[in-house]
């Protein structure tokens, strides 16, 4: 992939998605879109030729799409509910790219653990800490989303480049193997033995979690003026 | 037996008088003690008052002990050489010494030597080159004192008048209920350590620790003239007579510099060059060389130099200025301090230095001009003044000036003499001023007042002896001392001597000018005096009557009696008496014209101070209320009214540039040195400033940073690895 | 067949630093930050699938994208409940209000 392209996919990318940004005196909403798409496809586009099966190309480029379409309104729209949902979707792409890796426990694992718990405990927090009458004036506006954007693009500019050239000697690995890849057999086993400890490690923070959480949970503080902890 | 023979004898031992100064300042000590214990200030004059009294007990029995010691001591280092001289078998010379000694005149002074010796306490500082530090220094200066007739009249005449002085100020420094004032344990504090100060002025043995003295006594004037430091004029009074002394002391100081310099080569090792002895042993034989500097010769050098002191600690023209300012302080700082003790120190040190200014007939000069330029300025000042203080400090100028040009026509002693009749009759002219101002409420001019004679008729005899004095009224003390200095000023020049004779007239028309408009006349008294001004104390009274006592008969000291055939039945008091003896037999002060004065010149001085006193009351008897003078002079009366504006000249001529070019550096302190250190400052304080700005405490923004320096770093690290490939 | 799976990782991530730069409401702050953590687990996980040495499927990536997840999971519950707290503090969910590091 030469640099022009990419470099013009940035670009656009990047101007879209400022243009994106909620407040400010620019909301082109429906142009943002537009630019948008175009850089999405522009970067599907590129990246397509270099899967293999026909099959996977489809998938890959739908699943791309809408994980890229979901992530943007995340961080782009105003109402906190809305990036939730938005949030499941960027997880039930990422679920569904898993799967075309071969990653069928783990696809299922981060849909159960994700859209399950995590975004539901989210919706749960979002809805205990709603204003009255419509978004607030912090999600209205974005917060120097000039210096963000900037910032973003040229980090992936300098990612892309790096990882477009990565190349390793199993890229090309077979599609197909025996026992497959990620089954719940070869991962269980995998992690009881190579990596038992770390299931034991695991454990034990999720227990500080809860033991945390509870402890959080249980003060009762004071609204003041000056934001001193209690 | 040299030895023995060379060992003065006193009738108390030497130690006890060498304690003299410090009885004073241990009352004065004493009094910090009870203010820092925060007693009643009603017993704080005690200390003080004893310990005055002690030292004047002691100068008492050393005025007459010195003689016999003196002439003793003399005797023997006349003998001392007159033996290193002489030839002859042992027993010859032992018989010679004997006969001279039991037989001998004390009149005779050995080559280079004078009478006087010196008693050293002990060795202060070390000074001069050593080679190293384990070598013993053999150059001291050294706690010492020296005793001669000098040192003893002036320590006799300065404890009596201060010890009356203090007295008085017991009942001086109280309000109407007899209170004592606020302050009254520091102002006797004070008094102690100037009375310690001026002792030691007069009693040391060399020129440091003169200086040291010279200072203090400097000091003690600034803390009692400023001693009602919240009227701000009295606080630039302090600081006016200390800055100008200052300028007199600068001159001083390089003269006792120059002297070092000058004796120094000359000195035998372990002698301290600044030691009196050491200086007029060895003067006279350089004195006459070039010095180096304007073709002066050194003797004039260093008398010239000396000389700022005097004028500075003096009061003479032009550093007479901070006089007159001076009677801001209470009424007994002005009557000890500003006449009849310090302001005399510069008449002393001219007086001891005498072999100094002997060979230097140029520094004499100067010193009789400056001398007749104050004299008449300040009679003339005092004329026109309605402040009786003001008018009082201005005629001690002209009487310091009449004792300088004594001075200067070389016959230190007739100063001496004036230095010790004079302190009388002005300390008792300035204390019963202060009965009047005590009696008035705190007014003191004569505009506000007149005809207290029935209100204050103890005060106002007392005061007309202290006038008779002052204006050389025939037989009082001041008639003689001053009959004498006209006579010399005659014989040095006539110009002189008449422009003295002049002054000396002028003295005795504004003394009474003075005494008329405060007694005579009719009875007006200011708002402040009250209800019935009364009289003064006993306490104030008594001391007074002691001063008077010296004003009527201290001048009889110096009268000879003459009765013989050479002068005729009315010639028969002439000048020239046991006070000169005194100072001729046993001091350097010599007298260098050394003749008694003529007796007709006495009769046309009296003359001239009655027609002073009558043309005084002619004009004042009355006590008119406008001063005839001024109609009279006019536009001249108005220059003296106006001190001839010396204030404001100097203040144009030296305080504005001077204040300009403190102001100039202090800016440059301010904005230059101070503004460099700050932009030093600055550097940082911006690099900090604009560093803050990261630190905004807000997270997102942390996190940007973290992004932009994570994109940064990969962007240079792919662009490292290209250009490496 | 690895980089198109890094560049849509990469892409997810510089996505979720954006949106956790840009948005001032605390509890979307924490949902880029779990956007972040999909972006990564895509990458680890195509990183196991084409390994850079050999070329046989390594499990690696997806132990560890498991171990992310449970991670993951703790820190949204603790983070959660201490945004809840700041909430009750402040009256709102501004990330703005909170400058106590702000040097004044």
């Amino acid at each position: 992939m030469s640099g022009a392209l990419l470099l013009t996919m940035l670009t656009l990318g990047g101007v879209g998605l400022y243009l994106a940004m909620p407040g400010g005196r620019l909301n082109y909403g429906r142009a943002a879109l537009v630019v948008l798409a175009g850089a999405a496809a522009l970067l599907v586009a590129l990246v397509l030729p270099l899967l293999g099966a026909a099959g996977q190309r489809v998938w890959f480029a739908l699943l791309a799409v809408v994980g890229l379409w979901g992530a943007v309104r995340v961080i782009t729209h105003r109402r906190p509910v809305y990036s939730a949902l938005y949030f499941v979707l960027v997880v039930i792409a990422v679920a569904g790219m898993l799967l075309l890796l071969q990653a069928e426990f783990l696809a299922a694992a981060l849909i159960i653990i994700y859209a399950g718990a995590i975004l539901v405990t989210y919706v749960f927090v979002i809805m205990l800490a709603q204003q009255a009458g419509g978004p607030a004036g912090y999600d209205r506006r974005a917060r120097e989303p000039l210096a963000g954007v900037l910032a973003g693009f040229i980090l992936l500019g300098a990612l892309a480049t790096r990882l477009a050239n990565a190349a390793g000697e199993g890229m090309n690995a077979a599609a197909e193997t025996d026992g497959g890849v990620g089954t719940v057999m070869n991962v269980g086993t995998e992690l009881l033995t190579h990596y038992v400890v770390g299931v034991e490690v695991t454990g034990l923070l999720l227990l500080v979690a809860m033991v945390g959480a509870i402890a959080i949970a249980r003060r009762r503080p004071e609204p003041s003026e000056e934001g001193e902890v209690a | 037996m040299i030895d023995v023979l060379a060992q003065a004898e006193t009738q108390l031992p030497l130690d006890l008088y060498a304690t003299l100064p410090f009885w004073p300042l241990l009352g004065a000590i004493l009094t910090g003690i009870m203010i820092a214990m925060r007693r009643k200030a009603e017993h704080a004059h005690w200390p003080v008052v004893l310990g005055a009294a002690v030292s004047a007990v002691l100068a008492l029995v050393l005025f007459f002990d010195l003689p016999g010691a003196l002439k003793h001591e003399n005797l023997s280092a006349t003998l001392a050489h007159n033996f290193e001289n002489s030839s002859g078998s042992a027993e010859e010379q032992a018989a010679e010494l004997m006969t001279a000694f039991t037989e001998g005149d004390a009149a005779e002074h050995a080559i280079g030597d004078y009478p006087g010796f010196t008693h050293t306490l002990y060795n202060w500082m070390s000074f001069g080159e050593r080679q190293s530090l384990d070598e013993e220094s053999n150059q001291w200066i050294a706690v010492n004192f020296y005793f001669d007739g000098l040192t003893g009249i002036m320590v006799g005449f300065v404890t009596l008048v201060s010890l009356m002085v203090i007295i008085y100020a017991i009942g001086y420094m109280r309000d109407h209920h007899m209170h004592p004032e606020r302050g009254y344990e520091r102002f006797f504090a004070f008094m102690g350590l100037f009375v310690f100060s001026m002792l030691m002025l007069a009693m040391v043995g060399n020129f440091v620790l003169l200086y040291l003295g010279w200072e203090l006594v400097g000091l003690c004037s600034y803390l009692l003239i400023g001693f009602y430091y919240k009227k701000p004029s009295a606080a630039a009074a302090a600081k006016k007579a200390f800055i100008v002394n200052r300028i007199g002391d600068f001159g001083f100081a390089l003269g006792i510099f120059a002297l070092y310099m000058f004796i120094k080569p000359l000195a035998q090792p372990g002698e301290n060059p600044l030691d009196y002895e050491v200086v007029f042993r060895y003067l006279p034989a350089i004195a006459s060389e070039p010095s180096g500097f304007f073709e002066m010769s050194k003797a004039t050098l260093v008398a010239l130099l000396l000389m700022c002191g005097a004028l500075g600690k003096s009061a003479q023209f032009p550093l007479y200025v901070w006089l007159p300012d001076a009677m801001e302080g209470p009424t007994p700082v002005s009557a000890l301090i500003h006449a009849a003790t310090m302001v005399t120190a510069g008449i002393y040190m001219v007086a001891r230095c005498g072999p100094i200014f002997a060979e230097s007939q140029a520094a004499l000069n100067v010193i009789v001009t400056l001398g007749v330029i104050g004299a008449i300025l300040a009679a003339s000042m005092a004329m026109a003044q309605f402040d009786m203080k003001r008018i009082l400090a201005y005629s001690t100028i002209s009487q310091l000036a009449f004792m300088f040009v004594a001075l200067g026509c070389a016959a230190p002693d007739v100063a001496v003499f004036h230095v010790f009749t004079h302190a009388f009759f002005k300390a008792l002219l300035f204390l019963t001023a202060g009965s009047v101002m005590h009696a008035m409420g705190g007014v003191i001019d004569l505009r506000y007042f007149s005809g207290l004679r029935d209100v204050l008729p103890k005060t106002r005899r007392l005061m007309l002896v202290g006038c008779l004095a002052l204006a050389g009224f025939p037989l009082m003390a001041g008639f003689w001392s001053k009959d004498e200095i006209v006579h010399y000023a005659f014989e040095y020049h006539p110009i002189v001597g008449i422009l003295m004779l002049a002054t000396a007239g002028l003295t005795a028309y504004y003394t009474f000018r003075m005494y008329f408009l405060c007694f005579n006349g009719r009875k007006r008294l200011p708002a402040e005096a009250g209800d019935h001004p009364h009289e003064a104390p006993p306490v104030m009274l008594r001391p007074l009557y002691v001063l008077a006592f010296g004003a009527i008969f201290a001048g009889f000291l110096g009268v000879g009696l003459h009765v013989s055939a050479g002068h005729s039945f009315l010639g028969f008091l002439a000048p020239h008496g046991y006070f000169h003896t005194y100072l001729h037999d046993s001091s350097i002060v010599t007298g260098l014209r050394g003749e008694p004065g003529g007796v007709g010149l006495m009769y046309v001085s009296a003359a001239v101070a009655l027609a002073g006193i009558a043309l005084a009351y002619v004009r004042f008897g009355k006590a008119p209320e406008t001063d005839p003078d001024s109609v009279v002079l006019g536009p001249l009366w108005r220059l003296w009214h106006a001190k001839y504006y010396v204030d404001e000249i100097y203040d144009a001529a030296f305080v504005r540039p001077l204040r300009g070019l403190g102001r100039f550096f202090f800016g440059m302190d301010n904005h230059g040195i101070d503004g460099a250190i700050w932009l030093v400052t600055a550097v940082p304080r911006g690099l900090g400033g604009g560093l803050k700005l990261l630190q905004r405490g807000a997270l997102q923004g942390y996190a940007l940073g973290m992004a932009i320096g994570l994109a940064v770093l990969l962007v240079l690290w792919r662009w490292w690895e290209t250009g490496a490939n | 067949m690895l980089v198109p799976y890094l560049l849509i990782g990469a892409t997810l991530f510089v996505l979720g630093l954006i949106g956790f730069v840009t948005r001032r409401n605390l509890i979307i702050m924490f949902l880029c930050t779990e956007l972040m953590f999909q972006g990564i687990v895509v990458n680890l996980v195509a990183f196991g699938r084409y390994p850079l040495h050999g070329n046989v499927p390594t499990l690696d990536g997806q132990a560890f994208s498991l171990f992310l997840l449970a991670v993951a999971a703790a820190e949204a519950a603790l983070g959660l409940a201490l945004v809840v707290l700041l909430y009750r503090y402040k009256g709102t969910l501004d990330a703005g209000v909170w400058t106590l590091l702000k040097d004044d």
